[in-house]
């Protein structure tokens, strides 16, 4: 008989996290939402570029909490506060002996070490796989690299816009006049944190196994490039080269986004099945349509797709976006608003399910936080911690985890491995 | 005990009832892990993508979806269609052996032929039940409709996407619905874990809205935090044969920047205060990508890229999916495989949506339509099994 439990599924997992902007830190914030611990290590001379600059300048405001930077601006920028709830904080200088030395302690005692620096950093440091591994067989490595740790590209630079270029993705995503175009929101980066995640799944069932750890390369650019999987099979099989298609579907028409009243407000409509296109008929009130010879089957709406925008436009004009999602979704038509995040934070619907976090950070104020992309009915979430502050959890882990006395943590302030205010 | 990484999953099976490409694409990664995948189709028509384009023949059949022969490698395929009494049974069947099942219906709808999760759990305590769908499984919104653009625009995430003066853009192809099908992987992989240390399964609820939710990754917190994010203006600059992004106003060193005016013959902008710092590169952005687009336009855009990258900047260049079948990373990571489809013949497919190392020997081709091919246990359409 199986037992249930409600709790975080992953306690009893310790995570070394070296990993900084969005790809890795996001998928050691989903570690950390169910259960694990997460020891997120910093330098004071390299922070998490989230945390912006040690003294911002005036151009730099705007990500901080009403523009304010605060007296500690490296604790409070939009993108530390999201994206690293749930770790704790220690700083160690990877580049003195000393900090070595504890870093590979460290290393002795996780189960997992995630890192995305650019290609052979962690070689160069003397901590790449090769020397982890033989410290702790155990332990598993994720790699996170733009090109992947092997190939001519692997030492190349990417962010989350050249990404979408070099995978494929901006060359379909744009607007009828074919310029390809990036999303920018950097959208390779969730996604390879969100499948980071089930990839060390994976390898901590394989330890579960085989009891040894494993590498696990992991590229950014390929990730993406399978977000264009079926265009890659038509080409080599057609010869089509897919391009841009603006808002519009192979398959569906009526497919688009039409305004409604408000400032820049829109709603997404997608019509694929006859019923669908027949409710839509019936909602917008015009009930004839169904029948009209220009609309009457998929092929003859995909063909008169400008009429249909036009009809569908006019109706949505000066309505609600949510209101006409509700009106359309009752005749069981595909619609939503395309929401913004103001309004996210506000949506009924995440509400009711308990999507968001709302968080008391102490420097940066209440908010709510962005959770995880799943519920598990027995492996409950673990309630937000805010993002520490740089270096706030140094003794817990200096001398909870390493054993290390005051004396020997003041010891290694005074010698600039560790503490808590960056460095000029 | 020894083993390869493609047999990660090699004990366990799963019974794919999803349709479309979330669900599916899920149940695809969980084979590319040596999962043993039974996917179930209505009879007839079969999984909805197998209507969707594009199409590897002239015609549409029910064979020739590459969206459907992409998202379906490794599984084995049965006709059943819950809909019918003795055939929900046999699947009751199947389910009471199965380690995973993964499903799409409307939330409510397997519950009502007898196949919900507490239903299952009967006689299979320890199943983990996947479901995948555009609004979860609780919640007002939960009976209605999705599709990509939908999820898109409801999780917040396409309203920042495209140029300020034009509507709000998706991402091009089903982008939100192959993330949503990395969301329910990854949570598949958890419960299994689970499942291997603790002792017990679980229904996983995925909603497409809530992955694009989570997908957006700043709007949310920018909106809090009083800034506005806006759809803006792209930083690409035309090549001979296309786009690239120089990627000159961020994260480039002072070195870097001298190396750039000489290689594209204009040694006096180092003496130009309106690219002297990073801080003027990024204000005079625009001047700097017009400078760039004189040299820029005379050369190959992957020429660019490889040149750029060398003096240590952080250049990308529009790839299409003929560039990608060529790309020397990916030919030298043998990223794409040439499958054998029994109607097209040699198709590529990416192949690893894994890490490196992971998914190699797996993959096989698409199965037709109610033929499971590598196992002989599986019941024919409407047959109970003994």
């Amino acid at each position: 008989m199986s037992t249930t439990s409600n709790k975080p599924g992953l306690q009893g997992l310790r995570i070394l996290d070296l990993s900084q902007v969005a790809a890795g830190p996001y998928s050691t914030m989903f570690l950390g939402f169910m259960g694990a611990e997460v020891i997120k290590v910093e330098s004071l001379s390299r922070m998490d570029i989230n945390r912006g600059k040690a003294r911002p300048g005036p151009d730099d405001l705007r990500v901080y909490p009403n523009g304010d930077p605060g007296e500690r601006p490296w604790n409070t920028t939009a993108h530390h506060v999201h994206r690293n709830i749930n770790k704790i904080s220690v700083t160690l200088d990877l580049s003195a002996d000393r900090g070595k030395e504890l870093f590979r302690e460290l290393v002795k005692v996780c189960d997992v070490l995630v890192e995305n620096y650019r290609g052979s950093v962690m070689d160069r440091l003397g901590l790449g796989y090769d020397v982890v591994s033989k410290l702790n067989p155990q332990l598993i490595y994720l790699k996170i690299s733009s090109q992947g740790a092997t190939g001519p590209e692997a030492n190349y630079g990417s962010l989350g816009s050249t990404l979408e270029q070099t995978a494929g993705l901006a060359s379909i995503t744009g607007y009828e006049d074919g310029l390809p175009l990036m999303t920018n929101l950097v959208y390779p980066d969730p996604v390879v944190g969100i499948l980071s995640f089930g990839a060390l799944m994976a390898a901590l069932r394989r330890r579960l196994k085989t009891g040894t750890g494993c590498l696990v390369d992991l590229s950014q650019r390929e990730v993406t490039t399978m977000l264009l999987g079926e265009s890659i099979l038509d080409f080599s099989v057609t010869g089509r080269v897919a391009g841009t298609m603006a808002n519009r579907h192979r398959d569906m028409a009526p497919h688009g986004v039409y305004q409604c009243s408000g400032d820049d407000m829109w709603v997404a409509i997608s019509v694929g099945s006859q019923n669908e296109w027949e409710g839509l008929c019936q909602a917008i009130g015009q009930p004839e349509l169904a029948t009209d010879t220009r609309f009457a089957d998929p092929e003859s709406r995909l063909g008169n797709q400008d009429a249909l925008d036009q009809i569908i436009s006019a109706w949505t004009e000066g309505q609600d976006h949510y209101e006409v999602m509700h009106l359309l979704q009752s005749r069981g038509v595909p619609a939503a608003p395309v929401v913004k995040g103001s309004e996210a934070i506000d949506d009924p619907h995440l509400e009711a399910r308990g999507f968001w976090d709302v968080v008391e950070h102490p420097e940066a104020g209440t908010y709510k936080q962005v959770t995880t992309p799943w519920l598990l009915s027995k492996s409950s979430r673990q309630q937000s911690t805010p993002a520490p502050g740089l270096g706030e959890h140094n003794y817990q882990v200096l001398h909870g985890i390493l054993g290390l006395s005051q004396g020997e943590i003041d010891t290694l302030v005074a010698h600039g491995i560790t503490d808590d205010t960056p460095t000029e | 005990m020894t083993m390869t990484d493609d047999n990660i999953l090699s004990d366990l099976s799963v019974l794919d009832l999803s349709q479309g490409v979330a669900g599916p694409f899920c149940a695809k990664l969980l084979a590319g892990l040596g999962a043993e995948v039974i996917k179930v189709e209505p009879p007839g028509a079969g999984d909805s993508s197998r209507s969707s384009g594009p199409h590897l023949g002239d015609t549409s059949t029910l064979e020739s979806s590459a969206l459907f022969s992409y998202i379906n490698t490794s599984k084995k395929s049965v006709t059943l269609d819950p809909a019918l009494p003795q055939q929900a049974q046999a699947l009751k069947t199947l389910a009471k052996d199965c380690d995973i099942l993964v499903e799409s219906f409307p939330p409510g709808h397997l519950e009502s032929v007898g196949l919900g999760y507490s239903d299952l759990t009967e006689a299979n305590p320890d199943l983990i039940y996947v479901s995948v769908t555009p609004f979860g499984q609780t919640g007002p919104y939960s009976s209605y409709k999705g599709s990509d653009i939908v999820a898109q625009a409801a999780g917040a995430l396409m309203y920042t996407i495209g140029l300020p003066d034009k509507p709000p853009l998706k991402v091009g192809g089903e982008a939100a619905l192959y993330t949503t099908g990395v969301s329910a992987f990854s949570a598949t992989m958890m419960a299994v874990y689970v499942r291997d240390t603790q002792g017990f399964g679980q229904h996983v609820d995925i909603s497409a809205m809530e992955v694009m939710t989570v997908s957006q990754i700043h709007s949310s917190i920018y909106a809090q935090f009083g800034r506005t994010p806006a759809r803006r203006e792209t930083n690409l600059v035309r090549a001979k044969d296309g786009w690239v992004s120089p990627g000159l106003e961020t994260g480039v060193q002072e070195s870097t920047w001298l190396k750039v005016c000489e290689l594209i013959g204009k040694p006096e902008l180092i003496e130009d205060p309106r690219f002297t710092s990073q801080e003027a590169r990024r204000a005079n952005q625009q001047d700097l990508l017009d400078v760039i687009a004189d040299w820029a336009g005379t050369k190959p855009k992957e020429e660019i890229y490889h040149t750029l990258q060398a003096l240590r900047t952080i250049t990308g260049y529009v790839a299409t999916v003929e560039d990608l079948l060529v790309s020397q990373q990916f030919v030298a990571r043998e990223f794409f495989k040439s499958l054998p489809d029994p109607e097209f013949g040699e198709v590529a497919h990416p192949r690893r949506s894994l890490p490196n190392g992971w998914q190699h020997l797996a993959v096989t081709p698409r199965t037709p339509i109610g033929r499971a091919q590598r196992r002989d246990t599986v019941p024919t359409p409407g047959v109970h099994p003994q």
